[in-house]
């Protein structure tokens, strides 16, 4: 008995003297810092911040390699507990979460073969790539609910994945596991930059829109009765519904898949009916609008494309002011389209909705009289954006030449140029001049430049020299006169200090490699465009701050939109039509530009560079599409009435004084129509 | 010759989890993912292995000379969990990939019947050490290889049509006994391997 009590005890004994020893030995210093953040964060190890799990995000975040608030799941209170123990202070960041693009489910989609194997959509793609035709279709297997840890995933009753927007995190955890990409994470700010690319769920309508607003979903809504619902979801894309009801000439329509039956469904009538119902009401439904950041930017241009771009950066939180020529905002809209087609109290009312969403607007400003993008740019603006549309954008240049501000110094328009050459106009060039596109006349006018006194001209072309004429292709001649040709490029970006451009960056249009040595910047003083219009240029800090040499500003135009070569638009002044994101023969288009001009400054605020689209869906992309429908019945488009305008019934008014819209049961009926198509599904037996 | 013998029944025939039962816990607990399967595999040929050669050092240089062989149970946890212990600071000093890797597993085997059961087995089957170690690194891998088969089987049953009340640690059950059935098989092949050597 003794002899064994003190056996173990000399046994415990010697082992508690060993692990002593040992813990003395091998002790590891581990940072008190990690063991209080693991214990801040949810330890729910879900990914979502990109590290294993939550005790390695801890060390990240105690390394100082990863902030305080990279945890997603947690969201701001976790960010504000890590960020204490950290010492530093978090800022509440847009809260993201899950997006299911497929809405035909497994049983309502077009099958290719009867799936019977095991109930896990990774296993199931392996065959074939699932059982649907549609090759981006939701298989319904719920993979993406088993890696929820969140619950906030179920399949609901069609077969589909259903978002519990409450629970979601936003962690991605059911991104990474879709096979498919049904699953995709977004934030608000994330769909109103975003742009449709061809392996998207997108319906014909939908693709045809300029803008792109979603009509399948807003018919939607508007089918279940919805309305203001219905708006929001076009304002996603469109912060001019009202306008666009009126006068938009609905590309949408001629598009729509009951053509292929009946009748394209009165897409346009039914937006009109949501925003007249707005406009009845006398408010404006409130969008999701993000927390105001601290940068201002100046937006020249009252018209329907400048209103857009200052709407949707006002709605990402940036602080837009407009600058118009013009004693009233709308431009076109206001002084060209007569009153009969869009009569002013509408054009009166979306333009509140924009104002109403913090946009300042300053009337009668003239660009070169009373301000220069320069100017504005010292006083303190982080940006300031042309969006001259539609209306004759030389005069920008024309005009205040000799007054006071250059208004965009060193930018001449080659049909100027040439002009006043022809009436013996004394015209002065700069050192270095820079001729975009090299058509009949640009050696003409090269040559002149450099008779003018110009040290060297570079004639820059976005075809490849070989399709050029054949005068440019003896670059040894020219390289004797001065003169050298820069093909297959683009003008991506002037910049300059002051009223004085001083350099012209210049990109290989071949992206086979690094975009970043595509570029190459040249010191140049004068650029002649060779196209009709000024494009939209968006001046910023050239250091990313105010900088300031001797009372000047240092300032850079950025790019306005960027795809890759194959889709044609590229650069400041790029094929195919050079000169122009902007169309202007639509609202709808101008909308389109207004809106991918506050994504190129969103991304230059928050990225630093703008990305290209890939695969961005235009007239010329491929995409899956049908032919032919069935099990779709005609039945009649509802049309607004033209006759009995104004009680007389034998009066059939061609311009009556306002046209008046679908009235509820037929927006009701109209909306039944809609065949809520997605890329080859639509609803059948309607 | 012998040493193959004894593999091949420590691994198959006398299998510690399909044969004789022990360390159902981890089994059934481990056992529904592939990789936690593994991980805990090798902790517990690790743990095992070294957890036979020192109970077979007290067992015979303590134990024996002092007469108390009766304490061997408690004699044998407390140098275990000891032995665990000193283990894991070791690794977390000197291979702190392992021990990452081993993490949770380590404490988890801590006192787990089937390193206890091995320690006990070779005592009582009165191995030589090197049968011993030998006896106890064939049992990790038999061990192992159970564990990989039937989270294999558990990760083919999650995708399944699994009627509700079968879901989960039931059909582990059911599948782990159907897999101890199949390995009854393997009875009687140690005593006609041993045959064949005579």
């Amino acid at each position: 008995m003794l002899e064994a009590g003190l056996f173990l005890l000399l046994l415990g004994l010697g082992c508690s003297i060993v692990l002593a020893f040992a813990s003395r030995a091998f002790y590891v210093w581990e940072d008190p810092k990690v063991l209080a953040i693991t214990d801040a964060l949810p330890g729910a190890n879900c990914g979502g911040c990109g590290n294993p799990g939550c005790a390695s995000a801890a060390e990240a975040i105690a390394a100082g390699n990863s902030s305080a608030s990279i945890c997603v799941a947690g969201g701001f209170e976790v960010a504000q507990a890590v960020g204490e123990i950290m010492g530093e202070t978090v800022e509440e960041r847009e809260p993201e979460f899950s997006w299911t693009s497929c809405s035909y489910g497994v049983g309502k989609a077009e099958p290719r073969f009867t799936y019977n194997g095991a109930s896990d959509c990774q296993a199931a793609v392996m065959l074939y790539g699932g059982s649907k035709v549609c090759p981006i279709g939701c298989i319904g297997l719920g993979t993406c609910v088993k890696v929820c840890q969140f619950g906030a995933l179920s399949i609901g009753d069609d077969n589909l994945p259903l978002v519990d927007y409450n629970r979601c995190v936003g962690c991605g955890a059911c991104v990474d596991a879709c096979p498919k990409n049904i699953v995709s994470l977004t934030s608000q700010t994330k769909r109103i930059v975003s742009e449709y690319v061809t392996d998207e769920c997108t319906a014909p309508c939908q693709r045809a829109c300029p803008t792109g607003i979603n009509i399948p979903g807003y018919i939607n809504e508007i089918r279940k009765g919805n309305y203001e619902e219905a708006l929001r979801v076009i304002k996603e894309k469109c912060p001019l519904p009202l306008i666009c009801g009126y006068i938009c000439p609905a590309p949408c329509e001629l598009n729509c898949r009951r053509n292929l039956v009946d009748e394209g469904v009165a897409i346009n009538p039914l937006k009109r009916f949501v925003a007249d119902h707005e406009m009845a009401a006398n408010k404006h439904i409130d969008p999701y609008k993000c927390a105001d950041n601290e940068i201002k930017i100046a937006v020249v241009g009252g018209g329907s494309e400048g209103l857009t771009v200052s709407y949707y950066l006002a709605r990402l939180g940036y602080q837009p002011t407009i600058y118009e020529a013009k004693p009233e905002l709308g431009g076109i809209l206001r002084y060209v389209i007569a009153e009969d087609r869009l009569p002013r109290h509408v054009l009166d009312h979306d333009i509140d909705g924009i104002l109403k969403m913090g946009v300042e607007a300053q009337t009668n400003a003239v660009m070169g009289r009373d301000f220069s993008p320069f100017g504005l740019l010292k006083d303190g603006y982080d940006a300031v954006l042309i969006a001259g549309g539609g209306f004759d954008s030389r005069k920008i240049l024309q005009d205040f030449q000799d007054k006071g501000d250059a208004a965009i110094p060193g930018v001449l328009m080659m049909l100027d140029f040439l002009a006043a050459i022809a009436q013996d106009h004394k015209i002065e060039v700069g050192k270095h001049v820079v001729i975009s596109d090299a058509g009949i006349k640009t050696l003409e006018v090269a040559r002149k430049c450099l008779e003018l006194g110009a040290g060297k001209v570079t004639i820059v072309s976005d075809q490849p020299i070989s399709s050029l004429p054949l005068e440019f292709q003896d670059s040894k001649a020219l390289a004797s006169d001065g003169i050298e040709i820069k093909a297959f490029s683009t003008i991506a970006a002037i910049g300059g200090i002051g009223d004085r451009m001083d350099r012209v960056a210049i990109e290989d249009r071949d992206l086979s490699g690094d975009i970043e040595t595509k570029r190459s910047i040249i010191d140049a003083d004068t650029l002649i465009i060779s196209t009709g219009r000024l494009p939209e240029m968006a001046f910023v800090h050239a250091a990313g701050k105010p900088e300031v040499e001797g009372e000047k500003i240092r300032w850079q135009t950025i790019e306005t939109f960027r795809t890759f070569p194959s889709d044609g638009q590229r650069g400041l002044l790029s094929s195919p039509e050079p000169g122009r994101i902007s169309d202007s023969s639509a609202v709808v288009k101008s909308i389109l530009s207004g809106r991918r001009l506050a994504r190129a400054l969103h991304q230059h605020f928050t990225d630093g560079v703008i990305t290209p689209v890939l695969r961005l869906t235009c007239e010329a992309s491929y995409v899956l599409d049908v032919s032919e429908i069935d099990g779709v019945s005609p039945s009649n488009r509802e049309t607004p009435p033209v006759s009995d305008v104004e009680g007389d019934s034998k009066r059939v008014w061609i311009f009556p004084k306002e046209l008046p819209g679908l009235d509820e049961n037929k927006t009701t009926r109209e909306a039944e129509r809609c065949l809520r198509c997605g890329l080859i599904c639509y609803e059948k037996n309607r | 010759m012998e040493y193959i013998v004894l593999v091949i029944t420590a691994v198959l025939v006398k299998n510690i989890l399909l044969a004789q039962y022990l360390g159902n816990c981890p089994f059934l607990g481990t056992s529904k993912r592939m990789d936690t399967a593994i991980g805990m595999g090798v902790s517990v040929i690790f743990v095992m292995t070294i957890a036979t050669a020192i109970t077979w050092v007290v067992q015979y240089s303590v134990l024996v000379p002092l007469k108390l062989e009766y304490l061997q149970t408690i004699a044998f946890i407390l140098v275990i969990a000891a032995l665990v212990q000193f283990v894991e600071l070791f690794l977390k000093k000197f291979a702190p990939p392992l021990y990452s890797a081993l993490g949770i597993f380590l404490p988890l085997i801590t006192t787990n019947c089937a390193i206890m059961g091995v320690a006990l087995l070779v005592i009582l089957k009165g191995q030589t050490f090197p049968e011993a170690v030998l006896f106890a690194v064939a049992s990790g891998v038999g061990f192992t290889l159970a564990l990989i088969l039937l989270a294999g089987i558990r990760e083919r049953l999650e995708v399944s049509a699994v009627p509700m009340a079968l879901r989960g640690a039931a059909s582990g059950l059911i599948m782990a006994g159907l897999m101890s059935l199949a390995f009854f098989g393997f009875v009687g092949v140690d005593g006609s391997l041993k045959a064949l050597i005579q």
